[in-house]
């Protein structure tokens, strides 16, 4: 009973996930031949085959990092969506450093992320600074950054990575000795998966057990009480700011060093985007982030069978990310005490 | 138009008026007194008292739990604004509703707009305003956008759109004069007066005497939810009045004499504070604290406590003056410097500065000591350590909760306070702020508050208490500075000649002594 209790409000998320799946997939099957055909690829499709359900763990890693970037922030009070930006710019910084830098084989690796990690951040780091320095709103800035980092990247791959032999606009290869390991033969899982589940653990200690991430949940809930401890606001969020912005950057490293043979993003990639709803779904905890991540990257792999099988684009996933989007963060449903009794199998008070 | 009198019939009766809200606090019981037509009615009383409830009934936006209003001798249910617009009874809140980015007239005429077709018809909505401000003597300019226009002005247009429904025969005005300065607020009175000639009933809401003097016809005090007095304002002097306001003094028998103080501790001189809010500005505050002693700050909400409370705890720096700690300047330390040299605050917002509601007693308790060795190890904190303090703690001050781990908004207001209290009281403090520190919590907390404030000056602490209650402030203090307009108008020794009584005067800004 106390466990339902404590999970009630993650079962109600689970049901409404549930009803949200039904309300999109029933009416999309009614217009198809195969109803159930289409309902059995989206649904049970991805682990028909171990390089589908690969993909879901691939998909699941950078999703898993830019959702640590963004819980980060977002506990601090801060709404920063240089996230995809960041992930961008680092992807690209890593790679033009495994390029551009001739290193030993074992360097090359660290390094290029470390620099990614280091060039990419800026795009977090520089709405921060703006923010606890001239109280400029970071959401507004962070939003512009993110096509500045689009653009100079771009230039960067034209101009100085790109390989002409290729026949678009992409960088040249990436060396071999720089790539990320894979983990699980016929499938496209790397190191970087250990890597951002490890983070999502090291993300719920620093949040919940050291003094950095106790101060910065103090800001996100309220300020005033911050200021009446006189806690130092400002360096706080930066603070914030600066570890989310590394780590969207360095999911950008790992994304590429992890799955690319070339630099081949056009435009802003979306995962930092994806960060934000694995992020709300995942009720900025970090290790909810894992499951969050994971599913959503399961309905995406689901959603691309279905469109390769089915006459069905794969948009339809976009569709049920929006309304996921609109039902959990409408706390009028999922704090609703009245709901949350009736799951967790108990009376409320004033019924009886 | 006029209001008719009929015979001895009062305008406006209520007859034994309670509230009580669901969460048990009792706002009235049992007000019952009357309102002539045509008359300028004030209501009197402390924040609290009352006031502000018993308009909301009377306007529809709470229902009484108990009693009726009889208008022209008829009992009336009042089940919403609407249908006190219906009645005749219009209000102006405290608080403009006016939309700054629109014109004068589409803000009176917001939602009665004169329509052509789909269309609003601007030609009709104009002449209507000027017909209005013609017809009750309030000039105004149709045409001009609202946020260019001084307070004064908007308040003219608040009184004009409370006006602008049909049949209007009772005007509710709730702290009119808070928001002007002295000539503006001559003006409002010189408008008010002709809108009782044009026949209106006036209910006017304040706390300022000279000002219901200057106005009014008859006040109705109220006092901790009940009338406390009921007169034509020619047969009550203001120090009755003012009595009737602050209450009979309760004997209050915890004097605290005979204790030793040390040094001065806090030491404030001519302390300036402008501000955008009047009610946080100071403008030249002197007193001074010794080690050992509570000095309380007596005085109407609003004269200048919130910013002597920020300028001492680091929040705001001070525009003039000098505060000197134990013979230290500190007139522009920061929070933090001040809490490192031994300050410690119970705000008094709850929920706005003493703890966070999505945070859980534990956290809110020791938010602020996390960095002590006790309880972090590098950057890691404790958590058993800190488990052990707040179960200490818990058990120590005696909090009800559903456990350390619950979010505070799951406890009650006093045991939130509790929880607050003893994280502040934790550090030992050499100078202690205790800014309300017992509103709105049950008796036995606030007691055990209380002791805790008593105790502390005991073992030397210099205290500055601030409270609107004033049984509280006489219980404690061991001096009494009475603060009005951003300064403090006297200083009194705790004694038993210190009264309400002569407390209030000096509250209401009658009076003034050097000290």
């Amino acid at each position: 009973m106390v466990i339902r209790e404590a999970l009630a409000p993650f079962i109600l998320t689970v049901l409404l996930l549930i009803g949200i799946l039904a309300l999109v997939l029933v009416p999309i099957a009614m217009t198809q031949p195969d109803p159930w055909g289409m309902i059995d690829t989206f649904l049970l499709g991805p682990f028909r085959n171990p390089r589908h359900t690969g993909n879901i763990v691939e998909m699941a890693t950078p999703a898993m990092l830019c959702g640590l970037a963004v819980a980060l922030m977002f506990r601090t009070g801060m709404f920063n969506l240089g996230v995809e930006g960041a992930f961008f710019l680092g992807g690209l910084a890593t790679v033009a450093t495994a390029l551009l830098v001739p290193l030993p084989a074992l360097a090359l690796v660290p390094v290029a992320l470390l620099v990614g990690t280091l060039i990419g951040s800026s795009v977090c780091i520089v709405p921060g600074y703006l923010r606890s320095r001239y109280e400029v709103s970071e959401l507004v800035s962070s939003l512009m950054l993110n096509f500045a980092a689009l653009f100079i990247g771009l230039y960067v791959v034209n101009y100085v990575l790109r390989d002409p032999s290729a026949g678009a606009m992409v960088s040249y290869k990436i060396p071999l000795e720089a790539r990320l390991p894979r983990l699980i033969a016929g499938t496209r899982i790397h190191l970087g998966t250990l890597f951002a589940v490890v983070a999502c653990i090291a993300g719920s200690i620093y949040l919940f057990r050291t003094t950095w991430g106790f101060e910065s949940r103090i800001v996100g809930a309220n300020p005033g009480f911050a200021t009446h401890l006189g806690l130092p606001i400002r360096r706080i969020m930066l603070r914030a700011q600066i570890i989310g912005g590394a780590i969207a950057a360095f999911a950008g490293g790992i994304e590429m060093l992890g799955l690319y043979q070339r630099f081949s993003w056009q435009s802003l990639p979306g995962n930092g985007w994806t960060g934000v709803v694995v992020a709300i779904l995942a009720r900025d905890h970090p290790l909810l982030l894992i499951p969050a991540a994971l599913f959503l990257s399961y309905l995406q792999v689901g959603g691309d069978l279905v469109a390769r099988n089915h006459d069905v684009p794969s948009e339809v996933v976009g569709l049920i990310q929006a309304l996921i989007l609109i039902f959990v963060t409408a706390s009028a449903i999922t704090r609703n005490p009245r709901l949350l009794a009736w799951v967790a199998g108990r009376r409320t008070e004033n019924e009886a | 138009m006029a209001a008719s009198t009929t015979g001895d019939l009062p305008f406006l009766r209520f007859e034994g008026i309670s509230k009580r809200y669901s969460n048990g606090t009792q706002a009235l019981s049992g007000v019952s007194f009357s309102i002539a037509a045509g008359d300028i009615h004030a209501i009197c009383g402390e924040n609290g008292a009352g006031k502000s409830t018993l308009m909301k009934i009377l306007f529809g936006l709470e229902q009484p739990t108990a009693g009726t209003i009889h208008l022209d001798g008829e009992a009336v249910s009042i089940a919403s604004p609407r249908v006190a617009a219906s009645l005749g009874i219009a209000m102006v809140h405290q608080h403009f509703s006016l939309i700054p980015s629109l014109t004068v007239a589409e803000n009176i005429l917001l939602g009665q707009e004169p329509r052509r077709g789909l269309f609003i018809d601007r030609a009709e909505a104009r002449r209507r305003v000027l017909a209005l401000s013609a017809r009750y003597n309030l000039d105004v300019d149709p045409d001009a956008r609202v946020g260019a226009l001084s307070v004064a002005a908007q308040q003219k247009i608040e009184i004009l759109k409370a006006l602008s429904r049909d049949g209007v025969r009772a005007l509710i005005l709730d702290e009119p004069t808070a928001v002007l300065t002295p000539p503006e607020t001559d003006e409002l009175f010189q408008q008010l007066r002709d809108l009782q000639r044009a026949g209106l009933t006036i209910l006017f809401i304040s706390h300022k005497l000279r000002e219901v003097r200057a106005l009014a016809d008859h006040v109705t005090t109220l006092r901790l939810r009940q009338v406390s007095g009921d007169s034509p304002m020619a047969q009550i002097s203001d120090t009755e009045i003012a009595a009737l306001v602050m209450g009979a003094s309760r004997p209050t028998p915890v004097l605290r004499g005979g204790r030793a103080f040390g040094d001065t501790s806090i030491d404030v001189r001519g302390l300036q504070l402008a501000a955008s809010n009047g009610a946080d500005r100071l403008t030249g505050v002197d007193f001074s604290i010794r080690a050992g002693e509570i000095v309380g700050i007596a005085g109407v909400d609003g004269s200048g406590q919130r910013g002597l409370v920020s300028v001492l705890s680091g929040a705001r720096r001070p525009t003039g003056g000098d505060v000197s700690w134990n013979g230290s300047p500190a007139t522009s330390l920061e929070t933090v410097e001040w809490r490192r040299n031994g300050m410690a605050h119970l705000p008094a917002d709850r929920f706005h500065q003493g703890g966070a509601r999505s945070l859980s007693v534990t956290e809110n308790a020791l938010a602020g000591a996390h960095r002590l060795a006790r309880f972090a190890y590098g950057p890691f904190l404790r958590k058993r350590a800190m488990q052990q303090r707040v179960g200490e703690i818990i058990e120590e001050f005696g909090v009800r909760c559903p456990g350390p781990g619950a979010p505070l908004s799951a406890l009650s207001g006093g045991n939130a306070q509790k929880v607050i209290a003893a994280r502040e009281f934790a550090t030992r403090p050499s100078f202690l702020i205790a800014d309300q520190p017992t509103r709105g919590i049950d008796i036995a907390a606030a007691a055990f508050i209380q002791s805790r404030i008593l105790e502390l000056a005991a073992s030397g602490a210099a205290i500055l208490l601030i409270s609107a209650d004033l049984d509280e402030l006489l219980a404690l203090s061991d001096r009494i500075a009475v603060i009005y307009g951003g300064r403090i108008v006297a200083t009194l020794d705790n004694g038993p000649d210190v009264t309400p009584e002569r407390l209030g005067p000096f509250m209401l800004g009658l009076e003034s002594a050097a000290w």
